[in-house]
């Protein structure tokens, strides 16, 4: 089955993953703001972004690199990135 | 114990070809536990004070000593660090380092912040006791026989006045630190302290900016050290708290920053999260600079292999660790061993890695 990869989708999807990693309370995927800063507004650290993107990289099997992570401070940025490095691998294994 | 020299054994090749998941590490035997126990302390967020410009000692090669923070105006005022405590507090601090110059001089400002901030550790060469009510883990210095430190801390019997004072105190780690001069004396060091039923660390000697002398460690050095480091560890597994990894990571011809990118503000331009965001180093006056914080300050960065900055330059380095189980494995018990010596109460587990493995992207040496 082809897995739905639309931005809609992977927003949810990370929601859902930091509130289960970060154990976060009265939030749910539907109502998490992907806008909301994860550092400032959160309060998560450098470990937990390594954490969930490390999740992240499994779920997706995607490379992220080392110097991108904590770059990723919401729900919207980590799901742009997603998309983007989905979309340059589904180009990587067309070309070959 | 086998200690290896190549890290590229057939079992290595076959675990770095695979393409691990990090779910896929988690689930192997031993990983998952240690993994959840050390999870829980990533909340800590570190700064280091300096809390008094005085010691009742002068050693060789002292990094309080060097730079421009040493004529820093002492604020003695126990309402003002109070302030400071709490509002380091309300900022995300959750863990104090209270340094130089010898903070037993000053035990009323250690009292204050312990009152403030629960969670820290006090360095100091253990020639006045610290009272019991401050429930700090207590780093012991030791910079090898009393011989030695009599030369270069111009202290007599040292050791057996550190251990008077320390011997059978929960709080207590001894640290020895290997400086070129030194690396045999561990043994018989070693020796003393673990019957005496004291736990120890080691920590690397790291040049201060400009330091000549004759302490800076040199390739032979290093492998010296490391060898004595693996060697010890063998034969006090139950006193010495470290790990195969520790050595390597600290006993690497390339320093700290050069393995792992030092996240402290000194090195790291960044504000954005991690220590670049939150770490502040409090000179005697209570001022800081941006520019010039680190856990050792006036350290030369290129020759830093001290144990403060290997517990939060490594521990930072997580997701580059995650590629197979052996190096996460080498990850974790460095991680573990850098919460027992640094964290009150945490007991550290036996080591998962029984050998040293290479820091990623880098040789074993």
């Amino acid at each position: 089955m082809t897995r739905d990869n639309s931005i809609d989708k992977i927003l949810l999807r990370v929601a859902e993953i930091m509130i289960q990693e970060l154990k976060l309370e009265d939030v749910t995927p539907e109502t998490f703001d992907p806008v909301i800063d994860l550092v400032d507004e959160v309060g998560i650290d450098s470990m937990d972004l390594a954490t969930v993107a490390l999740v992240i990289r499994d779920e997706y099997r995607i490379r992220i690199d080392e110097d991108d992570y904590p770059k990723l401070t919401s729900v919207q940025l980590i799901s742009e990135y997603i998309e983007r490095k989905l979309k340059e691998k589904a180009a990587e294994g067309a070309a070959v | 114990m086998v200690v290896t020299t190549e890290n590229n054994g057939p079992e290595r090749n076959r675990l770095s070809e695979k393409e691990w998941k990090f779910s896929e590490i988690l689930a192997l035997p031993g990983i998952l536990e240690r993994w959840q126990k050390v999870k829980k302390w990533f909340f800590l967020r570190e700064s280091t004070y300096d809390m008094t410009n005085r010691c009742n000692i002068r050693c060789d090669g002292c990094y309080y000593y060097e730079g421009d923070k040493q004529f820093a105006r002492e604020n003695r005022e126990l309402e003002a660090w109070r302030t400071l405590m709490q509002s380091e507090k309300k900022r995300g601090i959750t863990y104090v380092v209270l340094a130089g110059a010898e903070p037993s001089l000053v035990l009323d400002l250690c009292e204050v912040c312990h009152q403030e901030i629960p969670l820290g550790t006090i360095a100091t060469n253990g020639l006045i006791f610290i009272p019991e009510s401050i429930q700090y883990r207590i780093h012991i210095s030791v910079w090898g026989s009393d011989e030695t430190s009599l030369n270069v801390r111009k202290a007599k019997n040292m050791l057996q006045r550190q251990i008077r004072n320390y011997r059978n105190d929960p709080r207590a780690v001894f640290v020895y630190t290997f400086t070129r001069e030194n690396i045999d004396q561990a043994r018989q060091v070693a020796e003393i302290l673990a019957a005496d039923g004291c736990r120890l660390t080691f920590n690397m000697f790291s040049a201060p900016m400009d330091y000549d002398g004759g302490l800076r460690h040199t390739a032979d050095s290093l492998k010296e050290c490391r060898k004595a480091m693996l060697g010890l560890l063998e034969k006090y597994p139950d006193n010495l708290l470290f790990s195969p990894y520790s050595a390597v990571a600290h006993t690497h011809t390339s320093g700290l920053h050069e393995l792992f990118s030092c996240p402290y503000p000194r090195m790291n331009p960044s504000t954005a999260i991690g220590l670049g965001r939150s770490f502040r180093q409090y000179r005697t006056d209570l001022s800081w600079n941006r520019s010039a914080a680190c856990c050792v300050p006036d350290t030369d960065c290129r020759d830093c292999r001290h144990y403060a900055a290997g517990s939060a330059v490594v521990t930072a380095r997580m997701f580059r660790h995650a590629t197979d189980p052996d190096i996460f494995k080498a990850w974790l018990d460095y991680v573990d061993t850098y919460l027992a010596v640094w964290v009150m109460g945490y007991e550290k587990g036996p080591n998962l890695s029984d050998n040293p493995i290479a820091p990623p992207g880098h040789g074993l040496l």
